[in-house]
């Protein structure tokens, strides 16, 4: 049977995961990751490879091997991340069709979103070969602070892909689903995202079981490729200084040295120093290749980056101010984003908050399990077999999803949550010593580097579930030694187990009586009985919000703002337009998004022509124009005449924003003719 | 499609009623009861739950959900949900709520408080240039054209009196 999967879209690395018989849980490929890179790189061959294959080719094959593309995506081609990211990467970048950037490749020109299509066809197919079932619908993740283009660009992805997305989720809503449901109080956490390209900060209040996102603000070009490049700068000014090397006017010594440079970010997590030693790198005399050895201390690194994770805190405020909460006032703080494993992050969370941040599932993968509840909750597969119902009811549904609870080892310098494990609800005073502050037992255990695949996931499924460990079997992923386990932790032993479940009481999701509540009476009781059983829970809702403000331009390029940041989504607002002139026959409007009260300073989403209206005297003709913000969080626009007894005249179009459907039918054509290299179990290196 | 009609009609009477009645709170009502009611709303209309029905019945939920996400948005800000309280004594009972930003953007030109030379113009002149800094230019054209009429002698001031009723002719109404 098809079944719908979450799949975190990342900048760096691509993870997918799906609600299997009540259980969610990422899905590893053939060999055992399930971490997939996002990097597709094709080969003279003529075959597209995908994650880690493609990674490997980073070195080999840098012109023609792409990653950490998702940020571009939708963005203008003048934009200066545009242009900063292209003086930084290997392959060719270059204008296209429409004012956005397409890579070139192998005398192919391929858009940004035919780029993620690649990975989220590999995704699929990492999902349907581990289930050996087909994957049609997936909910993919995004960060919160994308725009209407950059969402509407990953949906595009997702169609190229041939998934039908059910919804393009915020990352750090993603995040705080997966970890759970509230309690019984109501509790207001924030998400702390920062990941490979970019930095999302999400409030959000949790009552009962509605996760009410309250603000979110981010940075889409900050992140930990951010960090790697400042020692990538670091270790082309060495090069240049001891052995009159220039790395960054060659494209392949550049991709080396930041494949180096993300291996000594992820050392220097665990290390306080770091030692590389480079032989194939810097020519050295008689023409031979002389070897490089580069150090770096822990100190080094965190006084180099310490002004980006400042720049977090710039975002976090904004959303604080937002919310009209403060930093100290937050029950609790949660890490996720690969980039939050340096201690520098968590040290740094702790200070500006006032209470040690939570890493309770491993935040490469929280996001990804958070879209697969997302994708069980949407899932339409249902539906075929209740078409036939007169009234809209998934009685037969009980969606019972539990997390394995021990996928994550702590952070060094982190607290374990364990509050969510006591009935109580407190953290009692346990003995966490010897916790916090503790190196990590294993160097990065989900390193996919060269020659760290044969290392022992540290970060897999707990073998202590029996369904979950045969269940992991059967995709050829062996349990994790018990050597490779980090040491015991008796207070984590103390906690008892309460995998959360949730059933969806017939009730909640047919509210057939309830739908018509008359004002005369008292408003219906909310409609979600508590099962008597502990751990069920009612479905959890999540009402999400719009991340920045949709406006309208102004005389003297200003914003009139239709809809505020974060107001939750889906949203309208309708304005309606007048004609200037007498005889006008068409009107203007240009639609931005962001945070800027100038207009110019905002990013420019379309133009909408209204045209065909009739022509009248000045504003006679009124034409309505509705604004809506889908759960998607991307712009829809309808446009209506309002004169009396007149439908829709008014023509409206869209003048950039989103590919037309003649792209789209010629991007699909293109990823048909590019097939994946197929998946293999045996390791390419 | 009982179902259907009966959301139909649940939406059209939405017409009729305040944020108040919509979200089904006191006037009165304390921040957190806005907030809890907004949470039982969402819970009866969010269009995530009817993702098994029908379309048509998906989508008449997902209007009415935002029309409590209206509601909401204008009453849990003390700021918008009193100046809703005073357009509900005159019988307003949807408004488009428009919040300044917090930072007044800088002005395009010179203000008409420089442009203007005396006292009363200049007073005029700062009243009309808060006024186009949150948009509401309709009532910045009123204050200019009152600076007009009290310098008739300044030709800037006229001219950019002109410039202001040519953007109102462009701006939504």
């Amino acid at each position: 049977m098809p079944f719908a999967v979450g799949i975190d879209l990342g900048t760096t690395n691509t993870v997918v995961a799906a609600v299997r018989d009540g259980v969610a849980l990422t899905i590893p490929d053939p060999q055992g990751q399930r971490l997939l890179p996002s990097v597709v790189s094709f080969h003279p061959s003529g075959s597209t490879l995908v994650g880690r294959a493609a990674l490997d080719r980073r070195l080999l094959d840098a012109p023609n091997t792409v990653f950490s593309v998702k940020r571009l995506m939708g963005l203008p081609w003048g934009s200066p991340e545009v242009q900063a990211s292209r003086a930084k990467l290997p392959f060719e970048l270059c204008e296209g069709a429409h004012g956005g950037a397409v890579v070139s490749a192998r005398g192919e020109r391929y858009t940004l979103p035919e780029i993620s299509a690649f990975v989220l066809r590999h995704a699929k197919a990492v999902a349907e070969a581990a289930f050996g079932e087909p994957v049609e619908r997936a909910v993919v993740t995004v960060p919160a602070n994308f725009n209407d283009l950059q969402r509407a660009a990953t949906k595009t992805a997702g169609r190229l892909a041939g998934l039908d997305v059910l919804r393009i989720l915020n990352e750090p809503t993603a995040a705080a689903l997966a970890y759970g449901p509230p309690g019984a109080r109501q509790e207001r956490i924030a998400v702390y995202d920062l990941g490979g390209g970019t930095f999302d900060f999400t409030l959000l209040d949790l009552a009962g079981n509605v996760f009410e996102v309250l603000a979110t603000a981010g940075d889409t070009s900050l992140g930990g490729d951010d960090i790697d490049l400042l020692v990538v700068e670091r270790m082309a000014d060495e090069l240049l200084k001891t052995h009159r090397f220039d790395a960054r006017v060659q494209p392949s010594a550049l991709g080396q040295l930041r494949v180096l440079a993300e291996q000594m970010k992820r050392d220097l997590s665990a290390k306080d120093e770091g030692l590389l030693s480079v032989d194939d790198l810097v020519p050295g005399e008689r023409g031979a290749l002389a070897t490089w050895k580069f150090r770096m201390t822990r100190a080094e690194l965190e006084a180099a980056s310490r002004a980006l994770v400042e720049r977090t805190f710039m975002v976090c405020r904004q959303a604080l101010d937002a919310a009209g909460t403060k930093a100290h006032d937050l029950d609790r703080i949660v890490l996720v984003g690969g980039a939050t494993r340096m201690p520098m992050v968590a040290r740094q969370v702790e200070q500006f908050f006032g209470r040690p941040p939570i890493v309770r599932i491993n935040p490469d993968e929280v996001v990804a399990l958070g879209a697969a509840i997302q994708a069980a909750l949407l899932d339409r597969s249902k539906r075929r077999t209740t078409e036939a119902m007169a009234h809209p009811t998934i009685a037969d549904t009980s969606i019972a999803t539990s997390l394995p609870d021990d996928t994550a080892t702590p952070l060094p310098g982190v607290d374990l949550d364990l509050a969510e494990h006591l009935p109580g609800g407190e953290l009692p005073d346990l003995p966490l010593v010897g916790l916090r502050h503790t190196p990590e037992p294993k160097p990065g255990p989900t390193t996919f580097l060269p020659g760290a695949a044969s290392k022992p996931l540290v970060f897999d499924v707990t073998p202590s579930d029996k369904r979950l460990a045969s269940r992991t079997m059967l995709y050829g992923v062996p349990p994790p030694a018990p050597a490779a386990r980090p040491p015991p932790l008796p207070a984590r032993a103390r906690a008892p187990t309460m995998p959360f479940s949730f059933e969806v009481p017939a009730q909640s999701r047919a509210p057939t009586a309830p739908l018509l509540p008359s004002p005369s009476l008292p408003p219906p009781a909310t409609p979600l009985a508590r099962s008597p059983s502990l751990p069920a829970r009612p479905a959890p809702l999540l009402i999400d919000v719009t991340p920045l403000s949709l406006s309208v331009e102004t005389v003297g390029g200003f914003c009139d703002v239709l809809i505020e940041a974060n107001t939750p989504v889906p949203c309208d607002r309708t304005r309606s337009f007048a004609t200037a002139s007498d005889g006008q026959t068409v009107v203007v409007v240009r639609v931005a998004q962001g945070r800027s009260a100038r207009f110019a300073e905002n990013t420019f989403l379309a133009e909408l022509e209204l045209s065909g209206i009739a022509a009248a005297p000045r504003g006679e003709t009124q034409i309505a124009v509705t604004f809506e913000i889908d759960a998607d969080g991307i712009l829809n626009v309808r446009a209506r005449d309002t004169k009396a007894g007149r439908e829709t005249t008014a023509h409206l179009q869209l003048v950039g924003g989103q590919a037309a459907p003649l792209d789209i039918e010629a991007m699909q054509a293109r990823q048909a003719a590019h097939p994946l290299a197929p998946l293999t179990r045996e390791s390419r290196d | 499609m009982a179902t259907t009609d009966a959301l139909a009609l649940f939406l059209s009477s939405l017409d009729r009623k305040s944020y108040y009645d919509v979200l089904r709170v006191p006037a009165d009502a304390r921040p957190a009861e806005i907030k809890s009611a907004f949470h039982a709303f969402s819970l009866l209309y969010h269009p995530d739950l009817y993702v098994n029905a029908p379309q048509e019945v998906g989508a008449i939920a997902s209007e009415i959900f935002k029309r409590g996400v209206e509601a909401y948005r204008c009453l849990s800000r003390a700021e918008t949900r009193g100046r809703y309280d005073r357009a509900l004594v005159r019988g307003k009972i949807r408004v488009e709520p428009w919040v300044p930003s917090t930072r007044p953007p800088p002005p395009p030109m010179r203000t008409l408080e420089m442009i203007a030379r005396t006292p009363r113009g200049k007073k005029l002149g700062v009243k009309a240039d808060r006024l186009i800094a949150i948009a509401r230019l309709d009532d910045a054209r009123v204050e200019l054209a009152s600076a007009c009429q009290c310098e008739p002698e300044n030709l800037e001031l006229a001219e950019r009196l002109a410039f202001l009723i040519e953007a109102l002719a462009l701006e939504p109404s």
